[in-house]
């Protein structure tokens, strides 16, 4: 199944035929509509070993088109210019500032003259979104549990820039979802980062993050609030 | 309340056709109010069928009453000639009207049935003839099935001028031919055929555990009944570029539906239509696993 989403944001670009790497595979939306668009090769990059193993599987009958890779972006294994396409889709936003210049760094140095890059994340919520509350909490509990926040949202200038200050210049910047919606299932997937998150902290830290979280469980709703961007850039 | 060429039919259907199945739920009495409510809204398309219990007779005594106002699809499930006669004979009886402006093949399933309504002797020359002796304007066709089947359809099929399709954001969530509406509206728009949406409200079939008659609705499927939904499936189903979309077929929601046809604007951007199929297909999916969209 590939997301409209996906789908939409590959539709104007040249997939058939090239290189591609997706970077941040997740569960491999992307990989599927980089496949399904005829790409020549995927290497579908995750530091998530779980992740890793769920698209390999996935995607078993891919045979070579279909490359799983499990490392860090900030310091990606493959080769200097050896990629035409790459798709950042619901990547950025799990980098904070300093990660995402090393790996906007990574990137530009796989990429080959002329590469495409397709950059798709969330606005930053608005102000007075429920889910605002929630990110807030996971990211206090990821702050806690590893020193950094799990969650920043970049508006797509910030990335814009992020981009051409490697040499990167944007083709076209179009909306993804208009409002977002945050489903029942996406806010218990960001309540259950908050637990696993606090498992690991002191019980009293534990217990008060455990606490908010049920808070801002007893009030929120599933809602459509903000807006994902779709940047595509040539190099 | 807003229309829409219906094909080339040279009918201007209001966005919304008034299913009159409704009326097999209600009394004699509420059947004349509801009638009397949607022609005040400006309803301008009425559809029917012989298999809706008594909405035909039901509808009937109003419909003498309106009967200049209103443009009136009918339908038949019979496949051969002389079936597809007698049960168009029979729909003008218990309609009493002497004609019916578009009639359909009720329920097109298998590639089988094509064949049988296209050959000689099929249901489509009994249509024809009874389009000839001005029995009937217009012919039109319903599938709940394959799309593929659909663009066969158009494909054999040279007069038809009216398909009744399902059209929502669960159905344009999905991938592949089996669930192609988009390249039948494509066809459609190219070859100036009206397009009217059904299952625009569609939630998704009824909990297995609730029995038939613990349903709150009585549609065979569980719609969205909240006014917000309802408009968000109505704008959706018309943004796809529908001719017109039917309402559920419950009473309940009649009202509900005609508030969302009434306040129609304009079609919904395409980030909101992506926004509601996501949403859509993750409230569907079982493990709450996705983090993103
Ligand atoms: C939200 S998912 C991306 C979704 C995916 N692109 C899709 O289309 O379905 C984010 C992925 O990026 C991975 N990730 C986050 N930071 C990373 C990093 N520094 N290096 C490699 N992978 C990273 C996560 O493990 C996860 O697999």
């Amino acid at each position: 199944m590939v997301p409209t989403t996906v789908s939409t944001a590959l539709a104007d670009r040249p997939v058939a035929g090239t290189v591609c790497l997706e970077a941040g595979a997740g569960t491999g939306n992307t990989t599927a509509g980089l496949l399904a668009a005829g790409a020549d090769r995927v290497y579908a990059l995750t530091d998530d070993p779980e992740h890793a193993r769920l698209v390999a599987d996935r995607f078993a009958d891919a045979g070579d088109r279909l490359a799983t890779v499990e490392a860090d972006l900030r310091e990606c294994p493959l080769a200097d210019d050896s990629v035409e396409l790459i798709t950042a889709h619901a990547l950025c936003n799990l980098l904070e500032p300093v990660a995402l210049e090393a790996v906007a760094a990574e990137l530009t140095r796989v990429a080959a003259p002329g590469a495409h890059l397709l950059v798709d994340d969330y606005a930053p919520p608005p102000e007075d979104a429920a889910v605002g509350r929630l990110f807030a909490v996971e990211n206090a509990a990821a702050s806690l549990a590893t020193g950094r926040p799990a969650l920043t949202f970049y508006p797509s200038s910030v990335l814009r820039a992020a981009f051409s200050a490697h040499g990167w210049t944007v083709d076209r910047e179009l909306t993804l979802l208009d409002p977002v919606p945050w489903t029942a299932s996406h806010i218990e997937a960001h309540a259950e980062a908050v637990r696993s998150a606090a498992a690991s902290l002191s019980p009293t830290s534990r217990e008060a993050l455990l606490a908010e979280l049920e808070g801002v469980l007893d009030d929120i709703e599933p809602e459509s609030v903000g807006e994902m961007y779709g940047l595509a850039m040539r190099y | 309340m807003r229309t829409r060429p219906l094909g080339e039919t040279g009918q201007e259907s209001t966005v919304m056709t008034f299913g009159a199945i409704a009326l097999n739920w209600l009394e004699q009495e509420g059947a004349d109010q509801m009638v009397e409510l949607v022609l005040d809204r400006g309803i301008n398309h009425f559809d029917v069928a012989p298999t809706y219990g008594d909405a035909e007779l039901k509808l009937a005594p109003k419909l003498g009453e309106y009967r200049e106002e209103i443009f009136l699809g009918c339908k038949t499930q019979e496949r051969d000639y002389d079936g597809a006669r007698e049960k168009l004979e029979a729909s003008l009886d218990r309609l009493e009207v002497d004609h019916i402006d578009l009639y359909q093949v009720h329920g097109l399933e298998y590639e089988s049935e094509l064949d049988e309504i296209t050959r000689e002797g099929g249901a489509l020359a009994a249509f024809r003839d009874a389009k000839d002796e001005g029995l009937v304007d217009h012919i039109g066709l319903t599938s709940h099935g394959n799309p593929q089947l659909i663009l066969d359809a158009i494909d054999r099929i040279d007069d038809l001028e009216t398909l009744m399709f399902p059209m929502n954001p669960v159905v344009a969530g999905k991938e592949g031919p089996d669930h192609d509406y988009a390249a039948v509206l494509e066809r459609a728009s190219e070859e100036g055929i009206g397009t009217l949406g059904i299952k625009a409200f569609a939630k998704g079939p009824w909990p297995e555990d609730l029995s038939e008659d613990e349903r709150p609705y009585a549609n065979w499927y569980e719609p969205v009944d909240t006014p917000e939904e309802t408009r968000e499936r109505f704008d959706f189903a018309l943004s796809q570029g529908l001719s017109s979309v039917i309402n559920a077929g419950d009473p309940k929601l009649v009202a509900m539906a005609l508030d969302a046809a009434e306040r129609f604007e304009g079609e919904m951007d395409d980030p909101a239509q992506r926004s509601l199929i996501e949403r859509l297909r993750h409230a569907e999916s079982p493990v709450p696993e996705q983090l993103h969209h």
